[in-house]
């Protein structure tokens, strides 16, 4: 309808809309960026571990006591919990995913000292590892029990074979479009590795690494005093065996205790805490925002209408519905509303680029932008309504009362 | 044209009763001058906001235009007053922040007008007036005669079937005022019917019916008000 | 004059309660939500030793492989390696006192009977490490030199250790016994908890200091694993001592060098010190070593988490937009009381007092503003706190101090002032006579 006249109109009161369009702007820039930071953090809880993580759950054993056999220590642990009813398998490793504290080494494709090489996590296992891990082999097949070696804590012993998962094998090999089973990578320089089997997924137990996908199992166990076990029950079962299995294994040897004592489930709470209190904060921090723009677009609307008393008045007398006074306030709306948006269109994604270049930000969503924009001119309409009704309901008598 | 047939305002609060028109009875024929006087509180607005269809009446009847309008939803009164009615008020109600091309713009824009449509008539009406060189002037920037001008240009565009002015002088000195009483002498000989709201006896004089109110009445003009009049006239 | 002003601000809230309480709370929340994630920002970037910060340094040279730099562009390791730490150590003996040090875990026996052992944390360390870091004493004192090299089993506790296991005596002189091993405790700490834990930013910067003291010599000798980071280039063969003559990165090297010609002199010797190395057939790379006080230090390892960043950044743009509102709001005001003010000019207000007036009542805007944000960083921390259940370490990021209420306050009658600036200037600008007729 008449956008020339309300232009005019406005450019003739330039400071409380320049206010409003610039809290627009800048309450934009804020939503687009801290939706953009949501939206990477529930994209990073939402990946998958690789673990059949709803029935697992994990716990610490050090032993204190020097001289320690640490490896009939473990055999008889996990042979104890293996027996138990409702255990799937278990497993003596030193880290699993999401843990954030773990080992990693480079693997190169070719022999020799300074050789490129890629980064993955390693999880020592045995041919039970797999199936405590609840992990998806998708090609190859699980250690034999005969490949597993023991080695002492300082030792350098490390076996020729590893599971490794999909995306490590792909950053290995991009080329290759078959099997990766039975290629072969180097660990330490000159020590050959084979693969033997590929899991689907498989996570380095730190989230935030930027090769968090970079993984394998390595058919080692170590005699450290300080183990990690995986216990994987069946479905249901795992809050009943977790206390069982640590009243048992405290029990069982006093020279060592057990600790940490959680499920998967709590472990990846834990992980991503911060993530989550980070959205938490940031939905609070936008919802507040819009608030604050409604209120205060709600509050210079009403003192427009207000200061506009008599102009509603003539326009009335002068033959404007009540219709179009509504349309009149929703008109001016929008068009503040509009400069707001596109200044915090620009704004926002400058803010973004300033926050993909200093910090961990992914560049936004194509779609972000045109909803946030959706959002605000809502947001507007919404809170105008309100002032912009009141301004229906003045009388077109006022026009003759002088004064 | 305009047939007022014992139409009653009574304003209520909530202890007070006021009876602005007590069953007041009008006929006003197509193409007349009239004047309604009166002295203050006498009902002089109420009759103007009610015949303007500013107010919605408590009694009566009120054809305008041979259409009985007492019934008429409020978009149906706002779509009468700006197709059949133009205002031109005391205090000129221009738009302060539109300029004066704007401002006679505003009862064409509600009546949905295109945009050359509406360009003539404002051109027309302007030059009518006199202004059409000051179209993108603001009110402010105007003279108090000026800015009655173009209200009444603004009352003309929509080439409304009658012309109801409040006190269309009052704020204007002698000399402009005679100058915007020619204008509207000009536009009645045309054939606008003109209603003229003054407590200006001279001004009044001016119509070619006088109508005088008093207490929410027609009543005859008495002497002694004429004399009061003529002594506040400046 | 001021008491009037005061008086007519109050009279004149009281007067639009709507808007003025919409103004309040816009200037509170904005507070607020600067304000928590301030005080966050706060703790974590605080100087943990400022009395002594600049004369404190973390060495790092460049003992890293040839092929590429430990980190880019071209940073050297974080830490040091074995054979680094207690050659530097050895070197400075007499001139340059190094603090080496590493943490580590032991499972403490408590001999109460029917107690369990239980983990604590605990560091290994040289004896200078009290007296550099000014680590305060409750009872007995640090260990000396002779004990390092003896390789003595001597330990200092925590208050909160010493507590729990030995009750409020002075332990001095017994013993703990740490995974079957025999400690003669020399001392007990007084309450000290650096924020950030700079002398070791490898593990959670916020976490509490160890639990427990013991030479570095003894944890070596007794091959206590290190439960921070190790990074290693270079394989090496299987076994402890290999481990120890390896290139793995692990120990953090701290040294005190109160002037700046002491400065220059360390330089000097640690570049002797690479050359030397280089000599041997070690530290392939380009000499890179760096010496950088606690604050520096503090500043590269980027103990002030990411997101807080982030956060302080969308909170002062909240705080704008908050500011912005009140703006507005004012404006709005002002113009609505446009006859007022005029009025007042036209009975002889001057343009100075009109600006006193308006800029008195928004001041006491601003201080309402700031009480209601002081309340709501408390909120707000408290939330954060809520947000952070299962995180024990961030309790310590969300304590309000003193300061940072006085800065609530601060900034939110500064924000008032700066938001009345615009819209006061308008009304003391009205003209005395222009708002009496219109309207």
């Amino acid at each position: 309808m008449e956008f020339g006249p309300i232009w005019r109109s406005l450019k003739r009161n330039k400071a409380g809309y320049i206010l409003i369009a610039t809290q627009i702007a800048v309450t934009m820039a804020i939503m687009i960026n801290s939706v953009a930071i949501m939206q990477q953090r529930a994209q990073d809880m939402g990946r998958p571990s690789g673990m059949d993580e709803a029935n697992i759950f994990t716990f610490s054993s050090t032993a204190f006591v020097p001289e320690t056999d640490m490896q009939s220590l473990i055999e008889e642990d996990l042979d104890a919990v293996r027996r138990l009813p409702g255990v799937v398998d278990v497993n003596a490793t030193n880290s699993f995913p999401l843990r954030q504290g773990g080992s990693a080494s480079g693997f190169a494709l070719e022999p020799g000292a300074g050789k490129d090489s890629i980064s993955a996590a390693y999880y020592f296992v045995d041919e039970h590892g797999l199936a405590a891990f609840g992990a998806n082999l998708v090609d190859g097949a699980n250690f034999a029990p005969n490949e597993v070696i023991w080695a002492a804590e300082d030792s350098d012993e490390w076996p020729g074979t590893a599971i490794v998962s999909q995306a490590f094998a792909k950053a290995l090999f991009p080329e290759e479009t078959g099997s990766y089973v039975g290629k072969t990578m180097f660990f330490d320089e000159s020590r050959p590795v084979q693969i033997v089997g590929v899991v689907e997924r498989l996570q380095a137990p730190w989230k935030g690494w930027e090769d968090v996908e970079n993984a394998m199992f390595v058919p080692l166990k170590r005699d450290a005093e300080y183990q990690r076990y995986v216990v994987r029950t069946e479905p249901g079962m795992r809050d009943t065996l977790m206390p069982q299995v640590e009243e048992m294994l405290s029990q069982s040897n006093k020279n060592r205790i057990i600790e940490d004592v959680r499920t998967m489930e709590d472990v990846r709470t834990l992980a991503y805490l911060g993530d989550s209190a980070m959205i938490k904060m940031l939905t609070f921090i936008v919802t507040l925002l819009l608030v604050i723009t409604g209120l205060g677009i709600v509050g210079l609307a009403s003192f427009n209408v207000s200061r506009r008393t008599r102009q509603i008045g003539i326009r009335r007398a002068l033959g404007a519905t009540k219709t179009q006074v509504v349309r009149y306030f929703q008109v001016e709306n929008f068009l503040v509303s509009g400069l707001g948006i596109a200044a915090g269109a620009v704004l926002a994604v400058a803010l973004n680029l300033v926050l993909v270049n200093s910090f961990s930000l992914r560049p936004l969503a194509w779609y972000v932008v045109p909803v946030a924009m959706l959002v605000m001119w809502s947001v507007g309409q919404l809170a105008v309504i309100g002032p912009a009704r009141r301004a229906s309901r003045v009388s077109p008598a006022i026009a003759t009362r002088s004064g | 044209m305009l047939k007022m047939t014992k139409v009653s305002k009574i304003y209520r609060t909530d202890t007070v009763e006021t009876h602005a028109l007590r069953e007041f009875s009008l006929e006003v024929r197509e193409g007349e001058f009239v004047s309604v006087t009166g002295p203050s509180g006498s009902g002089k607005t109420t009759f103007l906001n009610i015949a303007g269809l500013l107010e919605e009446l408590t009694s009566g009847t009120y054809e305008l235009d041979g259409r009985d309008i007492s019934s008429l939803s409020d978009t149906e009164r706002s779509r009468v007053r700006n197709e059949k009615i133009g205002f031109i008020f005391q205090s000129f109600n221009l738009i302060p922040e539109l300029n004066v091309f704007d401002n006679v713009d505003v009862p064409l824009r509600y009546r949905g007008f295109k945009a050359d449509e509406r360009k003539k008539r404002i051109q027309h009406s302007l030059e009518l007036v006199g202004l059409a060189s000051r179209m993108q002037h603001y009110p402010a920037q105007l003279s108090g005669g000026q800015q009655q001008r173009v209200a009444i240009a603004r009352a003309l565009a929509g080439e409304p079937r009658f012309l109801l002015a409040d006190e269309p002088t009052g704020n204007l000195d002698t000399e402009m005022a005679k100058s915007v009483l020619d204008l509207l002498s000009e536009i009645n000989a045309k054939g606008t019917t003109i209603i003229m709201v003054t407590h200006e006896l001279a001004l009044a004089d001016r119509a070619r019916r006088n109508i005088f109110v008093r207490d929410g009445h027609l009543a005859d003009r008495p002497p002694e008000f004429r004399l009061a009049a003529v002594a506040g006239q400046r | 004059m001021f008491r009037y002003y005061l008086k007519l601000g109050v009279l004149s809230i009281r007067a639009n309660p709507a808007l003025s309480a919409l103004m309040v709370a816009a200037i509170g929340i904005g507070i607020g939500a600067c304000m928590t994630i301030t005080t966050i920002h706060h703790v974590m970037s605080g100087n943990p030793i400022p009395h002594k910060s600049e004369e404190l340094y973390f060495v790092q040279i460049d003992s890293w492989s040839p092929d590429e730099p430990y980190d880019e562009p071209n940073e050297p390791p974080e830490q040091s390696t074995y054979i680094d730490a207690t050659g530097l150590y050895a070197l400075g003996k007499d001139e340059f006192p190094h603090v080496i040090s590493y943490k580590s875990g032991r499972v403490l026996e408590p001999k109460t009977e029917g107690e369990l052992p239980f983990q604590v944390s605990s560091r290994a360390t040289t004896h200078a490490f009290f007296r550099m870091f000014d680590v305060p004493f409750l009872h007995g004192a640090p260990w000396d030199a002779a004990a390092d090299d003896a390789l003595e089993r001597v330990t200092v506790l925590s208050r909160p250790l010493a507590e729990r296991v030995f009750g409020s005596d002075d332990p001095v002189g017994r013993s703990v016994v740490l995974n079957g091993e025999t400690y003669r405790v020399v001392g007990v700490l007084a309450d000290w908890d650096p924020l950030p834990k700079f002398y070791d930013l490898n593990n959670n910067p916020y976490e509490e200091p160890e639990q427990l003291y013991l030479p570095f010599t003894v944890a070596i000798a007794g091959e206590h694993g290190s439960w921070g980071n190790t990074n290693c280039w270079k394989p090496f063969d299987g076994g402890y001592e290999a481990f120890l003559g390896s290139e793995c990165v692990w120990i953090q090297t701290w040294v005190e060098l109160p002037t700046a010609a002491d400065k220059a002199r360390y330089e000097d010797m640690l570049e002797a010190y690479v050359e030397e190395q280089k000599a041997l057939g070690r530290f392939p790379r380009p000499m890179n070593n760096r010496l950088s006080d606690v604050e520096e230090w503090m500043q590269i390892e980027e103990v002030v988490d990411e997101d807080v960043s982030v956060l302080l950044g969308l909170a002062v743009l909240f705080l704008v937009v908050c500011l912005l509102n009140t703006i507005g709001l004012l404006l709005a005001k002002v113009m609505r009381r446009g006859k007022d003010i005029s009025l007042r000019r036209a009975l002889g207000a001057s343009k100075q007092s009109l600006f006193a007036q308006y800029i008195t009542e928004a001041g006491l805007i601003g201080m309402a503003g700031g009480l209601l944000g002081i309340l709501l960083t408390w909120l707000g921390l408290r939330g954060v706190e809520n947000l952070f259940t299962g995180m024990d370490f961030v309790q310590r990021l969300v304590v309000m101090d003193w300061s940072m209420v006085a800065l609530a306050v601060l900034l939110a009658v500064a924000s008032a002032l700066a938001a009345a600036l615009y819209p006061t200037w308008r009304a003391a600008n009205v003209t005395p006579a222009s708002q009496l007729r219109i309207q």
